[in-house]
């Protein structure tokens, strides 16, 4: 008797234990077209390093080969992510001998920053907030003036892809809304897992979120890097450059893979258009 | 009672599954090290196999305690459960296979002492198992691949959602407190067993009852269609014991995962009392 009146007290006081213990529960998209052809060089590049390093984000040592990649390959704007702060950015427009503007994102609860960075001197940056993080738009002309062109660097959430997810629909949102007084390219590092070739999962939500993400930024852009292949190690294609649906391929679409330095995790994705 | 215990411990000392489970979990960890080793060989060349420590992304993410880690998290969800339900389920069962159950019964024994008795055996081999597996890797660990901090990732682990970092001898004492959860956790599975073995005849149907109901519960739990049915299943407040190698181990939560744990134990051998104490023992 004494051993079912013992369970039955245990079974009592744990059932009291879990209830206290209880941890409370939380575009019409149309683009524009223009009699004259434009063409513009976008280069997106996260220059941190890779996740298993002491200090992931971009180190200041590299920032001369950075600069070196900058001016050879003459973008119009450039989107960088994982900078450590403005001073880092200060250092990097030195060494770009003042060829280049920027402008840093402001920093969220992370310890990282995007930047982007336009030769228009007479651009506008702003800073964008998207789900408790921030991206960075810098808004421009280019050789042949008629409309502007508008650049977002983005970073979406490395390790979550239910933040990703909100991100970039947040992002999105922003971005959408200036389509129709600009040409909105998106460029960054989104950490799309999207390749699930050897997933050993039997189904997870991460890759529904990514799908569901990357799917409605489809429906408003076009995703211009989609060809040129792997932009991160362990064969990740987690950079992208979004842009209008109009636009064309003037150039190249290159990821350079020999540029990397340092211990960075990803490669320089270039793209040049015709914007129309 | 005493005298109970001591006799159900020397019947348990003297079975041979109880030493054939600790000779598989060393067969396990022995086919973990041979994984480990050949990963580290593919990811790095050739050089790396003499050294074993080094990887191509990181020099302190391959060390002896990740080796322990991962071994005991691909094991716990399987291996173990496998050695609780085989031993509590023979409990009862066993004794009514072997003709012995009606001769115990007629001692002046209450048969609830009896249970009690049984369980409290059962729960001394899972903690033994467990405290024994997870020395063994840590030995191994230290001798084949060297301690370091014990770096956390997100990943297959899934026991972080940002990059985490706990100091070797904090990683140690964790490990320490994963025998007392992991035992918690598994004592589930026992009392599980134990019901089955109080219902069946047979200590190997009673072990199939327990495993095939477990079974079914971790992978429709794994399955995220069935995302809002998980939190119904023990099998998924049975994971709260993972949560010592947290960087910050969230008390409240295991709090309350292991009362819930408790209240499973604790009405399943309420239940395995309530049905032997009115049993009718033929065999």
């Amino acid at each position: 008797m004494w051993v079912k009146l013992i369970l039955l007290l245990l079974f009592s006081l744990m059932i009291f234990g879990a209830v206290h213990f209880a941890v409370p529960s939380e575009r019409e998209h149309a683009s524009s077209s223009t009699e004259r052809v434009r063409s513009v060089r976008l280069l997106t590049w996260n220059i941190g390093y890779a996740e298993l390093e002491d200090d992931t984000r971009a180190h200041d040592k590299d920032l001369p080969a950075v600069a070196d990649v900058i001016l050879r390959e003459d973008p119009d704007a450039v989107a960088l992510q994982e900078l450590t702060g403005n001073s880092q950015l200060k250092t990097l427009l030195g060494l770009l001998h003042g060829k280049y503007r920027g402008a840093v994102a402001q920093q969220g609860n992370g310890d990282r920053v995007e930047a982007v960075l336009v030769k228009d001197v007479a651009a506008v940056f702003t800073t964008v907030p998207a789900a408790g993080r921030y991206a960075i738009a810098a808004s421009f002309k280019t050789r042949a003036p008629v409309r502007s062109i508008l650049v977002l660097s983005a970073h979406a959430d490395a390790f979550n892809a239910a933040r990703r997810r909100r991100y970039t629909e947040a992002l999105i949102d922003w971005a959408e809304d200036r389509t129709q007084s600009a040409d909105v390219f998106i460029a960054g590092d989104f950490n799309f897992e999207l390749k699930a070739a050897n997933e050993t999962n039997l189904y997870t939500d991460n890759l529904k979120h990514d799908s569901e993400s990357y799917s409605h930024i489809l429906r408003y852009f076009r995703d211009l890097g989609r060809d040129a292949g792997d932009t991160a190690i362990n064969d990740r294609r987690i950079d992208y450059v979004f842009g209008p649906p109009a636009v064309e391929q003037a150039g190249r679409i290159e990821v350079l893979r020999s540029v990397a330095v340092g211990r960075m995790d990803h490669w320089p994705l270039l793209v040049e258009l015709d914007v129309s | 009672m005493f005298t109970l215990l001591k006799l159900e411990l020397e019947k348990l000392f003297r079975a041979r599954s109880f030493y054939l489970s600790f000779l598989v979990l060393i067969g396990f960890v022995v086919l973990m090290l041979w994984g480990f080793y050949t990963y580290a060989e593919r990811k790095t060349g050739g050089q790396a196999v003499e050294q074993f420590k080094y990887t191509y992304e990181s020099k302190q993410y391959f060390n002896g305690l990740t080796f322990a880690l991962y071994s005991l998290l691909f094991s716990f969800t399987l291996l173990l459960p496998i050695f609780v339900s085989m031993s509590a389920g023979s409990q009862i069962a066993g004794e009514a296979r072997a003709g012995t159950l009606r001769m115990i019964c007629t001692r002046p024994i209450s048969r609830a002492s009896l249970i009690l008795s049984k369980f409290l055996v059962t729960a001394l081999h899972a903690l033994l198992l467990l405290a024994f597996f997870i020395g063994l890797n840590l030995v191994v660990g230290l001798i084949f691949v060297g301690w370091g901090n014990l770096e956390l990732y997100p990943g297959p682990l899934n026991l972080v959602d940002a990059p985490g970092k706990i100091m070797r001898d904090e990683a140690l004492m964790r490990f320490g407190y994963a025998v007392l959860s992991g035992t918690w956790a598994l004592l589930v599975i026992a009392a599980l067993a134990l019901l089955c073995s109080v219902i069946s005849d047979s200590p190997v149907q009673a072990t199939v009852m327990t495993i095939a109901a477990y079974l079914t519960l971790y992978i429709v739990g794994r399955v995220e269609f069935f995302d809002h049915l998980r939190p119904y299943f023990f099998t998924t407040d049975m994971d709260f014991w993972r949560d010592v190698f947290k960087p910050d181990i969230p008390w409240q939560s295991l709090g309350h995962y292991a009362c819930v744990c408790g209240a499973y134990t604790a009405g399943l051998l309420l239940a395995t009392v309530v049905i032997f104490e009115r049993k009718d023992i033929v065999t």
